[in-house]
Formats: C-alpha cells, structure tokens, sequence
C-alpha cells in the first residue's frame, strides 16, 4: 500500500501545482481554471446525468466495435495460421492496412453510416480487427512445435488441435491484442466523437468547450482519460486471471 | 621465466555481500585472503556460486570492499583502472564496432600517437590469430574468435594483471581446448601476471602455475595447490603428475560442488 | 586455426533479384485487392456513392496531382508529422537518459509515463487548442504528447538493458561517466529505442491526421473531412488511399534505415512491422 502511494505520489504533486498555478492566475483562469472549479463542474455534469448519459453511449459504442472485432477478428487470424490459403489471401490486406492510419477511416464511416451509432461502432471494428488478427495470427503460428505433435500423436483431429492445444498456447498473444485493439477503440471511440457525433464523451468535450464552459470540458477530458486508464488496468488483471496457469510453471 | 618474491596482489580478510532484489542478504565471501606473485598464472577454481567472480571483480575494482583489503603492489585498490585487464566470459565486445575499433578503444586513453595506436592494435590483432578480420563486426565472428578479438583488446592497453572470468566458458569444447594453448602461448610471450577464473579442473591445472581452491558459498580460500610443471610436452594432459594433479584438486573441490549443489536446491 | 567468418554477403545482384521477387509476389496481391475493389463496385451491389471504383478514385488522385493541391495536401500532413516526431524524440530520449540515470527523474516520471500511456490522450486535443490556438502549434503539440510516450518507455529500457560487462569493460579501459553514456550505453541501446522509434512514427502521422481532420482546413485529414462534409466519396477514397500509400511509404522507410543503420546487429531481421 506504502508503496503504491509512493510510486503515485508525483501525481499528487502535479495535482497541488496545478491548483497553485490556477490559484494564483500564474495562467490565464480561462486556460487552466483551478482544480477545485473543474472538480465541482465534474461533480454538476455527474448529478445531471450528462455524464452518465454520453458515457454510457460512448462505451456502448466502443465496446460493441470491439466486441465484433474480436469475435470476427480472433478466429480469422487462427485460420490464417492454421490454413494456408486463407494467409495467402489476407495476409497481403493485413500487411496493407497495417501502416494506414486508422482516423483515416472516420470520414468514411461517416459516408457510409452517417453521424449516429453505426458509423462509430463499424469504426471501432475495422480499426480494432488488425491488432486482435495479428495477435491471434502470430499466437497460432508459434504454438509449440511440440505440444502440436503429441496431440497428434494421440489421434486428436485437426479441429480438436486447434481447440485443446492452438487456441490455449495462443491466448497470450490473442489477450495482448486484444489490450492493444482496447486502447485503440477508446481512442477512435474519442476521435470519431471529437470530429463527427451526436451525442457520446468526445461530443460533449467538444459542445462544452465550443460553450466556453472550460471547467466543464476539462472534467469531461479527465473522465475519458481517467476511463482509459482504468479499462486498460482493469484488463490487464483479467489477462493476469486468464494467464495464472502460465505463472506457476516458474519456480 | 624469473618470478619476483614481491607479492604484486595481497588479498588480506576481504568479505563481500549482497542483496539481491528478493530475498536476504547473502554472505558472498568470507575472510579470503590470498597472495599473487608477480606475473604469476594463478587460477581461481570452485563450484558455481562460490564468489570466485565476485573476487575477480573486487579486485578489479569494480565491486566494493565490505571487510578486509586489496593491495595492488601495496596500493589499495580504488575503482577499476586500465592497470588491470578483464577478460569477460561474454566477450563484452562492442557489437557496434569492427575488431579493430574494438582494439583501438581501449588505446584511446594512451598518450600515444594515431599512427602509433593503429600499429600496436593491429600487432595484437595479429598476434591472437585475427589478421584479416580488422574490420568485421563482432556478430560475423565464431565465439572463439569474438574470445581472441577480447584479448586482443585487453592484451593492447598493456595492463599489468589479467583478470579473467571464465573466458573460455562459453565457447564449445573443441575451441576451449585450442583457445586454453593459445593462451599459454601469449602469456609466456608477454608476460603479465593472470588470475583466471574456472570451475574445470582440468582447465586450471594445465593452465596455471597455481591454483587457488575456493569453498561453496559463503567463499573462502580452502587451499592452494602448486601446478608448476612442464606444459610443453604435447601429451602432459596424459602424463601422470598431470592426471594425478587433477585428481587432488577434484578431490578438493567434490565435496564442495555437492555442497554448493544442495544450497542451490533448498 | 581456420575457423572462417561465418556470413558471407551474397552479391548485390543476388539481393537485388531477391528483394524484386518479393515486391512482386506483395504487388500482386495489392493487384488482386484492387482489381476486386474494381469489380465489387461496378457490379452494382453497391452504389457508386457507397462504394466508387478504384479507377475513379485514382483519376480523383491523379487530378489533384496534376492541379498541385495533392503534394501541398502530403507535404502539410508530413511537415506536421515530422516536426512533432523530432520533437518527441529528442523529448523522449532525453527524458529516458534522465530516467535511466536518476533515481530522482524516474521517481517522478514514472506514474506519469504509466498512467499515461493507456490514456486516449487525444481527448487533450481540446485542452491543447484551448492553450495553443487553432493554428499548426496545437497538432504540432499533439503529435509530440502522443509520439514521445513509446519513446521515452523504449530509451529507458534499452538503457536499463545494456549488459554490464559491457559497461565494466569500458570503464576497465578507463572510461569517464560522460564516455560511459555516450560512447556505450547510448549505441548499445540503440536498437531498442530504434523500435521505439518506429512505433512512434506511424503514431504520430496518425494523430497528424486526426489533428486535421478535428480541426479543419489543409492537409489530407482536413481535405478529407471536406470532402466528407461535401458527400464527396471519391474525395474520402482518395483520401484513404493516399494516407494508406504515405503510410506505409514512412514505415517501409524506416525499416530500411533500420537494417542499414543496425548493420552490425545480431538480429539483423527488423522487428515484425510490416
């Protein structure tokens, strides 16, 4: 515990900066308002249920993007492994859109879906389809060697392989794409909300700063910072969960 | 070969430990104390873990004194210094320089001439066998060469004493064996005073003119053989003193590699 | 004693030979995925607005070759990428030097960095704007508070990694603290803050792009979200494609500078990015 309040206390101590430096107006108050202000705003969007209301919108959006990009994603990139036709097919469209930018894609979406959910959510998807794929890929690739071998040597078929051996020596590298694609849906979940919404967290940072209310617009800021930060600890004590049985091999 | 009676290396009461990052304090070495002579070939041995490294690099100052002292020709050691040469079990090459810069950094600090370190670094290059390979990277190279582009280095900044770390260790037993007669070759060209580190047996007794035996951890000086005798004969490793040799100095060290073996498992 | 060098470099021409036959073999895919984007569109399952055939987008691109805004609408993109890049590396490394070197420095910067990093820290942009203008300083900025993060995580590593015989035995030949830094540990890091470097790079023109596309006028994500606004889809299109071919142009790039750069390097084959 002593610990942990140690290694976050420069945190701590920013915080306290910040309100001095807003205190005394060693900034302009507009730019950075004290922290106490942005605190009560936070506190007044939270009780009016704007918060919650966009927050909720935004994670639904978000997760769902990323809930299918997982499940289309995962077992697209095992079959990539497992059947060489199907690499040969996508493993050029994979190295292709690897590179590109995938904000690129909001304009897109925008074309296709309009401003509402549909856009986001097929956003969230596409972009977070490549890093679940590659994981996935690369995890079915390098199951050991040898632990495909004494399956097979047991009669096991190939489908039951993929499912008692591939897909379990596989986990680490699908878990850690899929912490990678959660990262990155938050931020097309931001992005796509900053540039073109209606409604969500990334539309409300924009309306309140577009109204001036910055102490408004910097709570929201931190809650969808704060959010991120959160969804990717929370994950990673899943991962932890999930990967436990990898742990006790080490003595 | 003369060998002064002046002892170049007086290790008197030292005690080292440590703490690792989980776990107690552990007791590295106990109350060592050894003398080396003057361009002396004394090989360290004992069982893995004993602190024979951990001595080895105390003396080149790259570890602190906890108790006891370490006199260089009645100097107390005070840091590392290009005095005394470390030859490392990993080479420790820079991967980002050819042989030959390799060679060169270590002149960069004499005040000799440009023209005058090239000279002398490729004298070395060629004296461990290397002629020809100035320019390669260390990742072209087989062990036992990245191992000669080692000595070569130290071997150029002249320092009085080597000190070397299971240099042959990493290589395959092929290549230590050649590399092991190598070596006698240098030093009894230029001849400088060597402490070499080893868990062989073997590889202590038909390198060095002594050997110091090492106790399971926490280290101390359990005894010192003397393993002077001719080498030149081509099948010594054969010859009785040799294989009778061997065999004290195993006698010596089984007990205490069983030990430093069940330490390890508890 | 015999023992050869172990690599020897095939001839040039061999490489040469070598490096087209992969070119084509990735060639005709990209081929075939045009040719089916072409075909898919025409056939009328979805409309020429959803969906316009690859010929009409690269006449699109084509045309905005030939009138120059295609080259102003790139280089825009490209200056602000790179300014903020530079920007974050040389934040980035010096901060993990700091890092790597004083307790003090990576007491305080650590929760920073942690914390940090998962954040979608392009929710600052509003902040940034608030603080900089609407002008080029505020994507400038964002793409340096984005790109520094994997830098600064991968200097401090790369440091903290340099074995310590290799450090022992520079300082056997003498070396001073400032030699140490300098003439050892900072090339024997390099590959590891290399690969920092290109992670941050395609990061950074990512958020370029996101910058414009947020904030308007020139630049490609700016001409994108024009023509968006204006349902010019072939203007979208050609948009993707053009930041598609930039990107992977400044990966590729920095894949090469890599092998030519890590020569030396035992594991020559650069990190699996494309």
């Amino acid at each position: 515990m002593k610990a942990a309040l140690i290694r976050y206390s420069p945190l701590a101590i920013l915080a306290i900066a910040w309100q001095l430096i807003a205190q005394f107006e060693l900034v302009s108050s507009t730019a950075l308002p004290p922290l106490t202000q942005v605190a009560t705003a936070w506190l007044d969007l939270l009780t009016s249920g704007e918060l919650l209301t966009n927050a909720g919108l935004s994670l639904y959006r978000g997760g769902v993007g990323l809930l299918l990009s997982i499940v289309i994603g995962a077992p697209l990139g095992i079959a990539m492994a497992w059947w060489k036709p199907v690499d040969i097919a996508l493993s050029p469209l994979v190295e292709a859109f690897y590179p590109m930018p995938k904000s690129a894609l909001i304009p897109v979406t925008v074309i296709w879906l309009g401003f509402g959910d549909g856009s986001k959510i097929l956003l969230v998807f596409l972009g977070c389809m490549l890093p679940v794929t590659i994981g996935a890929f690369n995890g079915a690739r390098s199951s050991e060697q040898v632990l495909v071998w004494s399956a097979r040597s047991m009669g096991a078929s190939r489908l039951r392989m993929l499912w008692d051996v591939v897909l379990p020596s596989a986990m680490p590298d699908i878990l850690n794409g899929i912490r990678t694609a959660l990262a990155l849906a938050f931020i097309l979940m931001v992005t796509s909300e900053l540039i073109v919404a209606r409604g969500g967290l990334g539309n409300l940072i924009g309306y309140l700063g577009a109204n001036g209310s910055y102490d408004a617009m910097y709570g929201a800021v931190l809650t969808v910072a704060f959010l991120g930060f959160a969804a990717d600890r929370l994950y990673q004590m899943f991962m932890q969960r999930m990967l436990a049985w990898r742990q006790v091999g080490d003595a | 070969m003369p060998v002064t009676e002046h002892h170049q290396i007086v290790v008197e009461g030292v005690g080292h430990r440590y703490r690792p990052p989980t776990g107690r304090e552990v007791l590295a070495l106990e109350n060592v104390s050894l003398a080396v002579r003057d361009r002396e070939f004394l090989a360290l041995l004992g069982p893995s873990g004993c602190g024979k490294s951990t001595l080895l690099y105390m003396i080149g100052g790259f570890l602190p004194l906890v108790t006891g002292r370490i006199l260089i020709d009645g100097k107390p050691v005070n840091g590392p210094g290009p005095d005394r040469g470390v030859v490392f079990q990993n080479f420790a090459l820079f991967p980002w320089k050819t042989v030959k810069t390799n060679v060169l950094y270590g002149l960069e600090r004499t005040q000799l001439p440009k023209a005058e370190r090239e000279a002398r670094a490729q004298t070395f290059i060629d004296m461990v066998g290397l002629g020809g390979f100035e320019d390669s990277y260390p990742s072209q190279l087989s062990g036992g060469m990245k191992q000669r582009a080692a000595i070569a280095r130290t071997l150029a900044f002249d320092p009085k004493i080597l000190l070397m770390d299971e240099p042959f260790g990493a290589l395959d037993a092929q290549t230590r064996g050649l590399m092991q007669a190598e070596l006698l070759n240098i030093w009894r060209r230029t001849p400088k005073t060597v402490i070499f580190v080893t868990h062989d047996v073997q590889e202590a007794v038909f390198l060095a003119e002594r050997v110091a035996v090492m106790s399971a951890r926490p280290g101390r000086i359990k005894a010192v053989v003397d393993t002077a005798f001719d080498k030149t004969d081509p099948h010594v490793l054969k010859s009785k003193p040799f294989v009778d040799k061997v065999d004290e100095l195993w006698g010596l060290v089984r007990d205490e590699a069983i030990k430093a073996q069940v330490s390890r498992a508890t | 004693m015999s023992s050869a060098a172990l690599h020897t470099t095939p001839s040039i021409g061999r490489r040469a030979l070598q490096a087209c036959g992969w070119a084509a073999v990735h060639l005709s895919s990209i081929i075939a995925l045009l040719v089916a984007w072409e075909v898919f569109a025409r056939s009328g399952a979805v409309t020429m607005f959803m969906l316009p055939p690859f010929s009409a987008v690269a006449e699109r691109i084509w045309a905005d070759a030939v009138n120059g805004t295609l080259w102003i609408n790139i280089g825009l993109t490209l200056y602000r990428t790179f300014v903020g890049f530079v920007l974050a590396c040389i934040i980035g490394i010096g901060l993990g030097i700091a890092m790597a070197r004083t307790a003090l420095a990576r007491w305080f910067f650590d929760p920073i960095i942690s914390v940090g990093f998962p954040m979608p820290k392009v929710a600052f942009l509003p902040v940034i704007i608030l603080w900089f203008g609407v002008f080029d300083l505020s994507k400038i900025t964002m793409v340096t508070v984005e790109a520094v993060f994997p830098i600064v995580t991968a200097t401090v590593l790369g440091l903290q990694g340099v074995s310590h015989e290799l450090i022992w035995s520079a300082r056997n030949m003498g070396a001073k603290d400032r030699e140490l830094l300098w003439q050892v540990m900072l090339p024997a890091a390099f590959p590891q803050i290399m690969t920092g470097i290109q992670v941050a790079l395609p990061i950074a023109l990512i958020v370029a792009v996101f910058t414009e596309m947020a904030m308007g006028g020139f630049g490609v994500g700016g001409d994108m979200m024009h023509a968006s606004r204006f349902a010019d889809s072939r203007g979208v299109f050609a948009g993707i494609v053009e930041i598609a071919v930039v990107g992977y142009c400044v990966v590729k790039g920095l894949a090469i500078l890599r092998r030519r750069l890590l020569l030396w390097h035992q594991e020559a084959v650069a990190p699996s990015t494309v």
